[in-house]
């Protein structure tokens, strides 16, 4: 709004005074600021165009497109030897190929289909049999459907660069389409070169990902307390602080013993909060989350 | 920060999508190099596809390279990153060796750089590594001992003489100069 205003003094000092800009009674001076958000928002009007909208165009559709350049450069960028039948195979949906069809064209594939749910199975296997080895099972579970989310494999699948040369009548194509891409580029690499090879390839893209993570972001019981309680029934919380009670800032530290050793300690702005905080610590130390 | 920058992208360095903790992947992802056959603001972008871009394409078999000759108009190389950035240089009266550079740059960057303006000089992710200070950190720990009601603790841990105390005081000294 205040920008309009300004532009709007802008135009009525030049056209109502001409070329005399003696009367500035209304702007005490030029804002600079001005001119660089009007040329943006100039570029960014002529971007959307009359639709309103931006409509992405298909890197497939420009004069300079090799798709077999681009399927050869794909294996190369991620360090793998792709059989290149097997990765063009991976990355045809089976939509594509029902268009093609329909359109007279011979294609000689019939789609990812197969590969899709073979990639699916080698991912989740391996995610799950290496986080076992150091997290019990809800944690693992909670892991795995964290990696193997649609969102998350879509996110690597962009990074390694599928989004372009994906073969599929949408563009651009939806999350679940490129992280179903990613799961049949997976099993094309497994019948290209080796499981052993495979899970290496999983491992530095999707179990990589966990990187900067803490097990909490990713899973925490909704009832602390009670969990533990569940895991391990003699515990005893006992209040081992408070300071300023009653207060805007009032604290309350808890500890929750075992057979009179303390097993951790939690603090917050009431006793359940503490009681809770206390918990999800001592969940950490017994299922050794770093 | 001027203005115009204003409008401009800002950020951190980030790696996209954890790059380099399993394995390294070059985020360019391909290289457009557009050129005049004719005219001379291209020579140096010419000689480069002749001396060196054989080369450069052998050594970097992940990176796609176009070559797009168009008449009379100036040398631009378009860099593509997997993250959908793009970036433009105009490279005209470049020499083949500049150009060369600038093509390392791109290929060794992670992103459209420029136009980018960082929020701060350093950036961590974890700010405190002790945690959040508590009432009872760095508690005096003979407290642990202490027993209530302590009249030591219960008073203010500085108490100024009142006026009537330094009344006392000074009275007190008058008695003592008027025995000596």
């Amino acid at each position: 709004m205040a920008l309009q205003r300004q532009g709007l003094n802008l135009l009525r000092r030049i056209s109502i005074h001409g070329t005399t800009f003696t009367n500035r009674t209304d702007v005490r001076s030029y804002k600079r600021w001005v001119a660089p958000t009007l040329k943006e928002l100039n570029i960014r009007t002529k971007k959307i165009g009359d639709t309103g909208e931006v409509k992405p165009t298909p890197r497939s559709s420009f004069l300079e497109w090799n798709y077999d350049a681009e399927v050869f450069a794909f294996g190369k960028r991620l360090g793998e030897e792709f059989n290149q039948d097997l990765l063009r195979k991976a990355l045809m949906h089976k939509s594509y190929v029902n268009l093609q069809e329909l359109q007279g064209n011979a294609v000689q594939s019939d789609g990812n289909t197969d590969l899709i749910k073979k990639g699916e199975d080698i991912i989740s296997k391996y995610i799950q049999l290496e986080l076992s080895k150091k997290y019990p099972d809800v944690i693992v579970q909670a892991i795995h459907n964290y990696l193997t989310d649609d969102n998350m494999l879509s996110h690597v699948g962009v990074h390694i660069g599928l989004k372009d040369i994906i073969l599929t009548p949408e563009y651009p194509p939806e999350t679940a389409t490129i992280a179903n891409t990613f799961k049949a580029v997976v099993a094309a690499l497994e019948e290209s070169s080796s499981l052993e090879n495979c899970e290496k390839f999983v491992k530095d893209f999707v179990l990589a990902q966990l990187n900067g993570k803490e097990v909490f972001d990713i899973w925490e019981p909704e009832q602390p307390y009670k969990y533990l309680k569940g895991i391990k029934s003699d515990i005893e919380p006992r209040l081992c602080n408070q300071s300023a009670a009653k207060t805007i800032l009032a604290n309350y530290q808890v500890g929750i013993y075992s057979n009179k050793q303390l097993l951790g300690l939690g603090w917050g702005e009431s006793v359940d909060v503490a009681k809770d905080m206390a918990a999800l610590n001592v969940i950490q130390k017994i299922y050794n989350i770093k | 920060m001027s203005n115009s920058h204003l409008l401009m992208k800002a950020g951190f360095i980030t790696s996209p999508a954890q790059n380099g903790v399993g394995r390294y992947v070059c985020q360019l992802q391909r290289v457009v190099l557009k050129f005049c056959k004719n005219n001379g603001s291209s020579r140096g972008v010419r000689d480069f596809i002749e001396s060196d871009l054989v080369n450069f394409a052998k050594d970097h078999p992940g990176v796609v390279v176009y070559l797009k000759p168009r008449r009379h108009r100036g040398p631009v190389i378009v860099a593509e990153y997997l993250n959908g950035e793009k970036q433009h240089v105009y490279c005209r009266n470049f020499t083949s060796e500049v150009v060369s550079k600038w093509l390392t740059l791109l290929k060794n960057q992670q992103g459209n750089h420029e136009g980018m303006r960082l929020r701060k000089m350093w950036h961590t992710d974890h700010p405190s590594i002790q945690g959040p200070w508590t009432p009872y950190t760095f508690r005096e720990p003979s407290l642990n001992l202490a027993e209530f009601p302590n009249d030591k603790l219960s008073s203010p841990a500085s108490l100024e003489p009142s006026a009537t105390d330094r009344l006392i005081e000074a009275f007190k000294k008058q008695q003592l100069k008027e025995l000596e």
